[in-house]
Order: C-alpha cells, then structure tokens, then sequence
C-alpha cells in the first residue's frame, strides 16, 4: 500500500513508516507531500493518510498516530511498546514520559534540519528506529562505563 | 593524520571521531584495533592512541576523551560544549547530566549492534553527531531551559503535577526522586523562581505543592536545610576548611555561609566545628 502523510518530518512521520514497514505492511510506500494535499492526493493516489487530523490514521487524546496504529494492528512486541512510549514523550514534547525522549528529539530536530530532503530523513530515521528497536529488544540492560579490565 | 583506539566503539570512539573530523583535521583517518594492540599500532602507524588508558587523549576523572580533545584544541564553540555534557552523560553512565544522554545511549547501543562492523557504525555515528550538533546549535532554544540539570527537575515535577494533587498519603516516588535530586546537586545553584519559570506555573503555587511532601518547608527553606546538614557532614573530615566546604554546600562566600548556619544551629561554623571534633 501507499501511505501519505505532511512533508518535514520530525518523530511520528518518521516512526510511523519503521512501525508500519516492520510490522503492518512490508511493501508500503511513503509519500510526503504539503499539508494540504494530503488529502486530495490520499483519494488520487489511493494512498492512506495518516497523522494528520481527520484521518484515521491520528492523534487521539495524548497518543499519538504511532500508538494508534500499534492499537490498530494489536501489536505486543514488548520493545515496540517501550518505542512508542518513548515517541509520545518526543512527539507531545512530554519528555517526561520517557527518559530516552529528549534525546531522540534532539537527534530528530537536527536530522530533520540537517536532510531538507523527506525521503533521505526517512532513510536515516528508519535506522535510527532499527537501533532504538535493538537497545529496546537487546541490550537495554547494558550500561556503559568503562571496563574495569583497562584501569588494571 | 591516522588515529587509533580500541574496536566495538558505542559513545566516546564515535563521538571524538566526529569532532576531529569536523574541528580539529579534516582528513582524519580512524583505526579500531583490539585493545592491547592499540599501542603497538599506534607506533607502528603513527597513529594517534585515544580513549585508551595512560595516553593524552583519554578520560581524567569525571571527564571523558571528548572533553580532553576539546580542551587540548581550545574549541569554543558552543553548540560542542552542550553536546559534550550530553556525551559525558552517555558515555559515563551518568544519565542525570542531561536530559538528552539516555536517548543518545539507546540509540548508540542499538546501532552498536546493528551494526558489526566499526567503520559503517562510523558512519551512521557521523550522520547522528552531524544532528545532534545542528539541534544544538539552532534548535535546542526551542524548549523551556537550557540547563540539563534544571529539565531533570522540571520533568519529574511535571510528572508529579500531572498526577493530580489529592491524596496526601504516604510520600509518592516523585518526591523521594526530588529529594534524591536535590541531594545530589546541592551545591548546585537551584531556584524556585527558575523551575517554576521552566514549568510555565505561578512560583507560589509551585511552592505550595512543594511543601506538602516536604515536611512543610518551602523550597528555599527544605534546600538550606540540606546544605546546612551536608555542611555538618563535611565539617567531620578535617581535610575541608570552612572556605571549601561553603562552596561545596552551594553558599556564594564563606560570610553568607557563616550567616545562615548561625541562623540554623544558633552558633558560627568554627565554633560548631570545635565542639563537633570534641564529641
């Protein structure tokens, strides 16, 4: 399938496409477009918006389009869960939901200003959330100091 | 010129490679070798050893290697000094620093693991450092405060107002993580007037709230109360003179310290000192 959704991406426009390329749909293809085509392209293209009001695909209350579509699609990865928490803490700017939010929206802001183009952003995003997604999955039990073994 | 250091890089050996690059030589070439062959190569290659023990570049105290290559390079721009707290932060397991170093963590060791080997991680590291930088740089003004320790206060605040005030039970975790914080950072220069500038809410009411869980005191009160007990404590060691430990317990000068300790215990610190040592 097509998924269309507002150009500039930041947090959920770029989690949205992992989650949904992972997890709901292998083939889908992302479309960005201005915020007021979205809905006239959605029906030319036969794409599904999403995260843009009036949509299904959105914001309800305080979560956001990532938690609806992993309400939506009945996803329970444990590690998808924790993503999402940390996504609503970084997209709501509620840094306080997670601790990990304040620094994927730093390193999202600047990202999103450092790659004017949508789909290069959508490219180092999906790794991003590839790397969030292992730490959740793997190795979050890690802490990092130095090894011990070098001081001797 | 070629620089060396250990294999498997998360933080520090993705970090520093970002900064030589981009302010100390642009042509940098970067080596990772096991551990105990970094030495030996180095002199081999003439290669620059860091993030390894017992060489130039390399962690001192609390500090780690990005701190040591921006001191030596005498870099003074700005946007390098807040992401150097934030790598400090992540790369010494010290999250509390700033409010952005847990996100840089988890990221760092997912793409670690994504990604086997180090120079491809080197270059997806480039990309994050690159955004991390222009964040720094041009948008980290968007939030409220600036001061990593200050977010840390305002988030778990935050998390506590939004819970509601009704109950008054038993003490709820947010208060106990204040306390621990406030703990932590008492020499630190906190205010009331900031936080409640930083949580957009009237200073008073934040007061009011704040005293509730914290046996009535007001803020300014409950914090020089905790230097005053830090103050006692250190006043145990000989090694500290007065003059140390009123910076160490956040007082601007030692009369000031003088003033409110007399004002708290009824004696002047030098007395108290004496019959302490006594005892």
């Amino acid at each position: 399938m097509k998924w269309i959704t507002r150009e500039r991406p930041k947090i959920d426009r770029i989690a949205c496409p992992w989650l949904i390329k992972n997890f709901v749909d292998k083939e889908a293809e992302f479309i960005y477009v201005p915020a007021a085509q979205v809905f006239d392209k959605a029906a030319e293209l036969q794409a599904i918006p999403y995260d843009i009001p009036g949509a299904e695909y959105s914001h309800y209350g305080d979560h956001c389009t990532f938690d609806y579509i992993v309400q939506k699609h009945a996803i329970t990865d444990p590690a998808v869960l924790q993503i999402a928490t940390i996504v609503r803490g970084a997209d709501t700017a509620s840094f306080h939901l997670a601790p990990q939010a304040a620094g994927l929206w730093a390193i999202s802001a600047g990202l999103s200003y450092n790659f004017t183009n949508d789909h290069e952003q959508l490219a180092i995003g999906m790794k991003i959330y590839d790397a969030l997604y292992s730490w959740a999955k793997y190795v979050q039990a890690e802490k990092h100091t130095w090894d011990p073994d070098l001081l001797k | 010129m070629k620089w060396i250091t250990r294999e498997r890089p998360k933080i520090d050996r993705i970090a520093c490679p970002w900064l030589i690059r981009r302010f100390i030589d642009k042509e940098a070439e970067f080596i990772y070798v096991p551990f105990d062959q970094v030495l030996p190569e180095a002199a081999k290659q003439n290669a620059i050893p860091f993030d390894v023990p017992n060489v130039q570049f390399t962690h001192a105290g609390p500090l780690c290697t990005f701190d040591a290559l921006i001191k030596e390079y005498k870099i003074k721009d700005d946007a390098v000094h807040t992401m150097a707290v934030i790598v400090r932060a992540a790369d010494t397991d010290r999250h509390d620093l700033a409010v952005q170093a847990s996100g840089l963590w988890a990221i760092s060791a997912g793409l670690a693991y994504n990604y086997p080997n180090d120079h491809e991680l080197l270059e997806k590291g480039m990309l994050l450092y690159d955004a991390l930088y222009s964040w720094a740089k041009h948008l980290q003004q968007e939030k409220h405060t600036q001061q990593p320790f200050e977010d840390l206060l305002i988030s778990v605040l935050n998390r506590y107002l939004k819970n509601k005030p009704g109950s008054k039970k038993k003490t709820p975790a947010w208060a106990q993580e204040l306390k621990d914080i406030i703990q932590d950072h008492i020499d630190a220069n906190l205010s009331l007037k900031e936080l409640s500038k930083g949580l957009d809410i009237n200073p008073s009411y934040l007061s009011r709230e704040f005293s509730r869980y914290f046996e009535n005191m007001s803020f300014g009160e409950y914090i020089r109360k905790q230097r005053i007990e830090k103050a006692i404590a250190l006043m145990k060691q000989p090694s500290y003179s007065l003059t140390e430990i009123a910076y160490l317990t956040g007082f601007s000068d030692q009369s000031h310290f003088t003033r409110i300790f007399k004002k708290h215990t009824g004696q002047n610190p030098s007395v108290y000192r004496k019959k302490l040592v006594k005892k």
